[in-house]
């Protein structure tokens, strides 16, 4: 048995995060698949145009591809081609020997630099960096013809999935997803901008919820009863979820403050919502000691799982078109109110944190159990200290009310979201993948 | 307080009355001015790219030191006449590789200008020796050029010093190959220590300043730093402000002092006093929406609490206003000038993708926005003829030969130097040079306040902000139809002078 070995990329950046977990083999493939995933939150962060449903999507199939890399090695596992919507069997080794590791490493990093397309100079530069040192560490000991073959059956696999990825409707994202005009219903209910930037005028993604889904048949599958009804009577049911926004605000706790912001997961500041879910596993895969087949089932099932959760909750957010507290709020309550988190530039219902955080619940619960107690330290390097959880669905609770301590969104939408999010869900952990 | 003034020293574009945001025009005189030069580089050098706008050899007419990444800085004389821009290089000390920027300050107080060379790699304090020679002045001075990527640079007088503070704003650890987010490296603020400086104190935390201003933002007298920050490196970062008393360490502004987070990718800052309420306003550039910040209270009790008016005023410049790309833009220097003199600031603004960011636009055109009497900004640089596609970094908008109309420099990444002379129409204009004996003998920290009829213009005398570029000259303004004006300053040390009349088209020099 030899060591499990972790790349040293970052200096003092990294170093903490890619301190060796455990002993394992010299090609292990783990820290291939948790390296990639390091660096790939970062370029979530860095990409302008990965807002929180492209990141999900780009999980989404980057789950896929690693999980299809190992499977392609390893006869026990069932593909997910013809499980999920419009994949096609894909490569498969053939005769002669593959190394794992290679395989894993060849497929991860042609997907990513697909997906990474749009980067930036810095981001390039690392995706550069990360390719030729994995590259070497994962050759070492490795026969020259052995890594070849590892390597192409590697990047077969990117590239079907990239090709299947291409078609799905997401692929291409103009103006960082916001549509050139936006013009607002007549209706008092209807969501408008509420942001002083002049790109956020219309709603982000307003077609998202058309796109391909991965597991779940489409992206109406798990729809949602209406909010309560658009009142501005004190005495109606909206009127008293807006007011219990506004009162909470007023009040809020230092906990509560924390929790706000700790899930506030704000793009372009952060890895997004989803991304802070994949945070939580690949930290897990480290800290765990997860098996490579386990690692990439609950890669490839988080990243399914929130891809439909965004396409889901986008086609409902769609088709109600509510409101935002602040405008509400401003309008009927208190005109100079304003909320603690910037408010996002889309309509409000149902909450996408919410039905995202209940859709990586679910699969997380079902691949690693109940009362899974953990700590998240997704934010640990922004200078917010790891918090404690007993659970994946109190942590996903916890996500989907700091939202209304955030003063971005009403109770109903919370509550619906995360309802939305275990309907999702349920798709993906009907996949069959170790058995 | 003594005036001393002069006419102006070319004959160039008839000043006189000009119509409310009459376009000026620009004609494009790179080539036939003989400006060749070239800031170039890769990674490091994607930001960056500055000029120095000052007069090195007395003529009155500002000569250009120019950054050259991985060329040599370059610093070329004004050789301009009426009606043509001209340009020639000169071995002046200051030709050394990995220059990102230069800002004019006479730092020993000795009536010459000196320079602040930033650098990837050690920064560098030249002591202008006069005739546009320097010399490198680090050990003399007791300046410590480290060893980071500088982008940002301000000084100021503080009170009682003989010396300036100068605060040198850094980037990314420019080593960190494949992680450099979050690994932001440390700002400094370089204090007057007997006849030179002291240690650096780190300004902690750091997150990748591109830009530093020294202002009296409220009103106080006293002089606060701004920090613009790139939110793409830093985590848990935010633009900043720091105090700084005499002899105190300096200290960030606090939530419970009203400072209000902001994160975006800082790369410029601009400050004028646009309604002249006492209390500047800020122009921060970043990639799509730039902002423009006013106090939410003015007053002697402000909070340092800004609301964002660009969308009201017209200056988001969030994209490009011209062409068939439609991505989003990049923002860089910016300026407030008075560009066709009718006693509104202006708004110059440059632009260029970081390097092969497709989000982003490629063909992005700089921003000459014109200021009407409503307040509100028109874009104008397609129509003035400055409307460069190159990826811009820093420029300056200064008055290159001389004739009251101000021209327009400005540094490309990868791209030639570009420079265009103001034809006009503009106004009456007045120019005011500020001269005091002892140390900060251009009178930085002052306020110029300049009076016609009701109409009140306010300029804060500053060195730093911008992109990695800096000018030292009289300051302009506009006057437009007026043939006089009132002149008074708000000297750095309190003491305020009476208002003095003066006649436009003309340099006042004033003295306390």
């Amino acid at each position: 048995m030899q060591r499990r070995r972790f790349l040293t990329l970052g200096g003092a950046a990294m170093a903490a995060a890619l301190i060796p977990a455990r002993a394992m083999a010299a090609s292990d493939p783990v820290p291939v698949l948790t390296n990639w995933y390091k660096l790939t939150l970062q370029l979530v962060r860095h990409t302008a145009t990965y807002s929180p449903p492209v990141a999900a999507r780009a999980f989404g199939y980057l789950g896929v591809t690693a999980y299809e890399a190992v499977t392609a090695c390893n006869p026990a596992m069932t593909s997910l081609a013809g499980q999920v919507n419009g994949l096609t069997p894909l490569p498969r080794a053939g005769t002669g020997a593959h190394d794992m590791a290679a395989v894993l490493q060849a497929a991860l990093s042609a997907a990513v630099a697909h997906f990474f397309a749009n980067t930036g100079p810095s981001g390039q530069r690392a995706l550069a960096t990360m390719t030729r040192k994995l590259d070497a560490q994962v050759a070492e000991g490795v026969e020259a013809e052995v890594l070849a073959r590892s390597r192409d059956l590697g990047a077969a696999i990117a590239g079907h999935v990239c090709a299947w990825a291409d078609g799905d409707g997401g692929a291409v994202i103009a103006n960082m997803g916001f549509p050139e005009a936006y013009v607002p219903p007549a209706s008092p209910a209807a969501w408008v901008p509420t942001s002083l930037v002049r790109q956020q005028q219309a709603p982000l993604l307003p077609d998202w919820g058309k796109v391909r889904t991965f597991a779940m048949p489409a992206g109406d599958t798990c729809g949602l009863p209406p909010p309560p009804a658009y009142s501005e009577d004190p005495g109606s049911a909206f009127y008293a979820e807006a007011m219990e926004v506004y009162t909470v605000s007023k009040a809020l706790t230092p906990e509560q403050n924390l929790i706000a912001r700790f899930w506030s997961d704000d793009p372009m500041l952060s890895s997004t919502p989803p991304g802070h879910w994949i945070f939580v596993a690949n930290d897990l895969i480290s800290r765990r000691d997860l098996p490579l087949e386990v690692s990439v089932d609950v890669m490839a099932r988080l990243g399914v799982a929130m891809a439909d959760a965004f396409i889901g909750c986008w086609h409902e957010k769609t088709e109600y078109n509510l409101l935002r507290p602040i405008t509400y709020i401003r309008r009927v309550i208190d005109k100079s109110w304003t909320p603690l988190l910037n408010t996002p530039p889309f309509p409000e219902y149902p909450s996408g944190h919410s039905t995202v955080s209940a859709a990586a619940a679910t699969v997380l619960t079902a691949a690693l159990g109940e009362n899974y107690a953990y700590e998240d330290f997704t934010h640990e390097r922004e200078g917010l200290e790891g918090r404690a959880y007993g659970s994946f669905w109190e942590a996903a609770e916890e996500a989907g009310i700091s939202r209304l301590y955030g003063g971005i969104h009403f109770r109903a939408a919370i509550e619906q979201g995360l309802a939305q999010g275990r309907c999702i869900a349920a798709h993906t952990v009907a996949l069959r993948t170790l058995a | 307080m003594r005036l001393i003034w002069v006419a102006a020293l070319l004959a160039g574009p008839v000043a006189g009355p000009v119509a409310a945001q009459e376009v000026p025009q620009f004609v494009e005189e790179t080539a036939a001015a003989g400006l060749a030069h070239q800031f170039s580089g890769e990674w490091e050098y994607m930001v960056g790219g500055g000029v120095a706008a000052f007069d090195c050899n007395a003529d009155a007419l500002p000569d250009l030191a120019l950054a050259g990444g991985t060329a040599p800085a370059a610093l070329m004389v004004n050789q301009s006449t009426a009606g043509a821009l001209g340009f020639a290089p000169v071995d002046s000390g200051i030709e050394m590789e990995g220059v990102t920027g230069a800002y004019p300050i006479d730092i020993d107080s000795d009536g010459i200008t000196d320079l602040v060379l930033l650098r990837v790699g050690e920064n560098v304090v030249m002591r202008g020796l006069g005739d546009c020679r320097f010399e490198r002045a680090n050990e003399a001075w007791g300046f410590d050029g480290g060893d980071a990527w500088s982008t940002a640079f301000a000084a100021m007088w503080e009170e009682g010093a003989a010396w300036p503070t100068l605060a040198i704003g850094n980037y990314i650890n420019q080593r960190e190959e494949a992680y450099p987010w979050g690994s932001c490296t440390a700002n400094w603020l370089h204090r007057p220590e007997g006849t030179g400086f002291g240690a650096p104190v780190e300004l902690k935390p750091s997150h990748c300043a591109l830009s530093m201003l020294f202002t009296d933002w409220n009103g106080s007298g006293k002089k606060a730093l701004r920090v613009s920050n790139d939110r793409e490196y830093y985590e848990g970062g935010q633009e900043q402000m720091w105090h700084l008393e005499p002899g105190q360490p300096p200290r960030l502004y606090t939530p419970d002092e009203g400072w209000k987070r902001l994160r975006i990718w800082g790369m410029g800052i601009a400050s004028t006093d646009l309604d002249a309420d006492g209390y500047p306003e800020f122009y921060l550039t970043s990639m799509a929406d730039n902002k423009l910040q006013r106090l939410v209270t003015p007053g002697p009790d402000a909070l340092p609490d800004y609301t964002d008016i660009a969308w009201a005023r017209g200056v988001t410049a969030h994209r490009p206003f011209m062409g068939e790309d439609l991505r989003p833009s990049t923002g860089w220097h910016a300026q407030f000038a008075d560009v066709n003199n009718d006693a509104r600031a202006d708004l110059f603004v440059a632009k260029g993708n970081v390097w092969e960011m497709p989000d982003f636009a490629m063909a992005d055109p700089n921003n000459l926005l014109l200021q009407g009497a409503d307040g509100v900004f028109v874009e104008s640089a397609d129509k003035a003829g400055v409307a460069s596609t190159q990826a811009s970094r820093g420029g300056a908008v200064v008055d290159l030969n001389g004739d009251g109309a101000l021209d327009l420099v400005v540094v490309n990444r990868n791209g030639p130097v570009q420079v265009w002379r103001n034809t006009g129409p503009v106004g009456n204009w007045l120019a005011v040079d500020l001269r005091q004996p002892g140390p900060n003998p251009t009178g930085i920290g002052a306020w110029v306040e300049v009076r016609t009829g009701d109409h009140l213009q306010r300029h804060e005398i500053t060195s730093g902000g911008g992109h990695v570029s800096g000018i030292w000259g009289p300051q302009h303004f506009g006057l437009g139809a007026a043939t006089e004006a009132e002149v008074r300053v708000i000297w750095p040390d309190g003491r305020v002078s009476d208002w003095q009349r003066v006649a436009a088209n003309a340099v006042a020099t004033v003295t306390p």
